[in-house]
């Protein structure tokens, strides 16, 4: 029998309510912040990664109808008269990097299939390929921004 | 004295008083040292002293766990020699390849010795599973070491999986990019999972360095301390299941049912189901020299087959990793196939919800599955019906992997393999 047990037996004890707040909930406590406190330490701060916003050479570099592949970026920079356009290259269904093909995209990992406006056309991508904003820097060069999604009819128009 | 001559040397050796302190008996003469050899031995106490005829015969456990334990000591060891040359930096770890390749003394040899006997232990993992259901070793009270050996069949992929990251050829960088992204589909949790297994949004020196991190120190020590679990339990729960199992090896006696108030004696605590209780003497050999001998003579097989694969193949090495072309088409490790082909019909159904219902269903199994009868036979008829739902799912899952192996080419499309592969077109 425990110890200190009082003489009304349905009240909890003073000793058996300190052993329990601080006893267990602190244990309890001191495991969960140690495993937060671990998990937290894995998610890094800082990324060395390139940065989603760069500039591409001038407008006149990219001729009328062309579809530039941009290999570190992995974007393609679409230009259609004088419109500008800039598509992820990178497949929505597992991060491949798609291919140009004559009419479209082709993800060579799982045989997704994408039309000129990044749509799905077959293969198990669940939606289309992204689209960034494009836009015009202070030096007349573009300026591309894969923080920014824009719709597949957005264009730039100089 | 006919005895050969380094029998003799150790008899002699260990009679002296040095060879004693440390060995304490030698060469077993007879029945009392050959079970005394067994307790004394640090190695050997591990396995009763005696043992059933039937858990001896070749054709029942087809010696399928043991193979994959050698396998993953041949794993340790080629893997710590590969430590002492190996550097996880994306801008180092391929040369290193090549130097073990091309410079390093062995070192091919060394590499291939590792990569042939990861391959090989997840297959026999995987016919180790399959040999424990069909004979229905699952059941009581074997269901709860049923369960650490799918946590270890698991902990076997993890490890192979992230094992191919490593040399970070195109193989390894496109495999960790299409396997990431798997986890990313999971729900909730699923993106925040993949950046904390990335360490980034993409596969690059941060994955390499976490990769690494639980490819040679946190999975292989999770791996061992259950291994040492899975081989205990199976000495506590009766050695290998077989069909003639006393009642008692079952009945299991309930701690909190014995009355409190008087001492115990350890024999009185333990459980009914160590190797010695309720057998008849005569289905039983001395562990030295039928057991201990058998398992040396496997040992030394299974090393001899991975030796000779690693001889005469050697292990792929694509090219050095490219972020920006995937090799088309990019494929993953022989047993993901079989998954990849699932995900190009859907990421989400065929990478997590196929997946994670397989494990859930194995992990239950032994619970659901509690009819004890037909256990310790092969294909036993009273089976048939889990045996048929298993050997379908198999059967599925092979037929997947061949399709994804040898029937899919460039953008995954339908190649048939006795056809010349169509010519990649690529073009940006």
């Amino acid at each position: 029998m425990n110890r200190s047990t009082p003489d009304n037996k349905n009240e909890l004890p003073r000793r058996g309510f300190f052993q329990l707040t601080l006893g267990w909930l602190a244990g309890a406590f001191a495991v969960a912040a140690s495993a937060a406190g671990a998990v937290r330490f894995l998610v890094p701060n800082v990324l060395f990664e390139p940065s989603l916003r760069f500039k591409a050479g001038k407008p006149d570099d990219y001729p009328d109808g062309s579809v530039t592949f941009m290999e570190d970026e992995r974007i393609f920079l679409v230009r259609q008269g004088n419109t500008f356009r800039c598509l992820s290259a990178i497949c929505t269904h597992l991060g491949c990097t798609v291919n140009r093909a004559d009419h479209g995209y082709h993800c060579p990992c799982h045989g997704s299939v994408f039309d000129e406006q990044g749509s799905v056309k077959s293969g198990p991508a669940p939606r289309g390929l992204e689209w960034f904003q494009v836009t015009l820097s202070k030096d007349k060069r573009l300026l591309l921004d894969k923080n920014q999604r824009v719709a597949a009819d957005k264009y730039l128009v100089l | 004295m006919n005895a050969p001559l380094p029998k003799r040397i150790w008899q002699w050796f260990t009679r002296t008083r040095i060879g004693r302190s440390i060995f304490r008996i030698g060469l077993p003469e007879s029945n009392l040292e050959r079970s005394q050899v067994m307790v004394s031995s640090f190695l050997l106490h591990m396995q009763p002293a005696k043992v059933h005829r039937h858990s001896l015969r070749a054709s029942y456990s087809l010696g399928l766990g043991l193979i994959s334990l050698y396998l993953f000591l041949i794993l340790i060891g080629t893997g710590v020699l590969l430590m002492f040359y190996y550097v996880p930096s994306t801008e180092k770890a391929y040369d290193i390849m090549k130097d073990l390749q091309y410079v390093v003394s062995a070192g091919l040899v060394i590499r291939n010795m590792h990569r042939w006997a990861a391959h090989l232990m997840v297959l026999f993992v995987l016919l180790h599973m399959c040999r424990v259901f069909y004979t229905g070793a699952y059941k009581r009270p074997r269901e709860f070491n049923w369960v650490i050996g799918v946590g270890l069949f698991l902990l076997t992929l993890g490890l192979s999986f992230t094992g191919y990251l490593l040399p970070w050829d195109q193989l390894a960088f496109w495999a960790i990019t299409v396997g990431t992204n798997i986890a990313g589909y999971a729900p909730v949790i699923g993106l925040k999972l993949k950046y904390l297994m990335l360490g980034g949004n993409v596969v690059g020196q941060e994955a390499l360095t976490r990769f690494y991190a639980l490819h040679v120190i946190v999975l292989p020590t999770v791996a061992l301390l259950m291994l040492a679990v899975h081989l205990w339990r199976v000495r506590k729960d009766g050695g290998l299941s077989r069909p003639d199992e006393p009642g008692d090896i079952v009945q299991q006696i309930q701690l909190k049912q014995l009355p409190t108030n008087k001492t115990y004696g350890l024999m009185e605590l333990a459980r009914g189901t160590t190797p010695q209780v309720g057998k008849n003497p005569e289905d039983e050999v001395f562990a030295w020299p039928h057991l201990v001998f058998r398992e040396l003579l496997l040992f030394l097989l299974v090393t001899a087959m991975v030796l000779f694969l690693a001889i005469f193949w050697n292990a792929p090495l694509e090219e050095l990793a490219n972020p920006i072309h995937p090799p088309n088409p990019a494929k993953a490790p022989w047993y993901f196939l079989g998954l990849q082909e699932l995900v190009s019909y859907s990421a989400f159904w065929g990478g997590v919800v196929v997946p994670g219902l397989l494990v859930t269903a194995l992990v239950l199994l032994p619970y659901i599955d509690r009819q004890r009868k037909g256990v310790g036979h092969w294909f036993a008829r009273e089976r048939v019906v889990a045996n048929t739902i298993f050997s379908v799912c198999l059967v599925i899952a092979v037929v997947l992997t061949i399709i994804g192996t040898s029937f899919r080419g460039p953008n995954w499309g339908w190649v048939e393999p006795w056809k010349n592969a169509p010519a990649v077109t690529e073009g940006h």
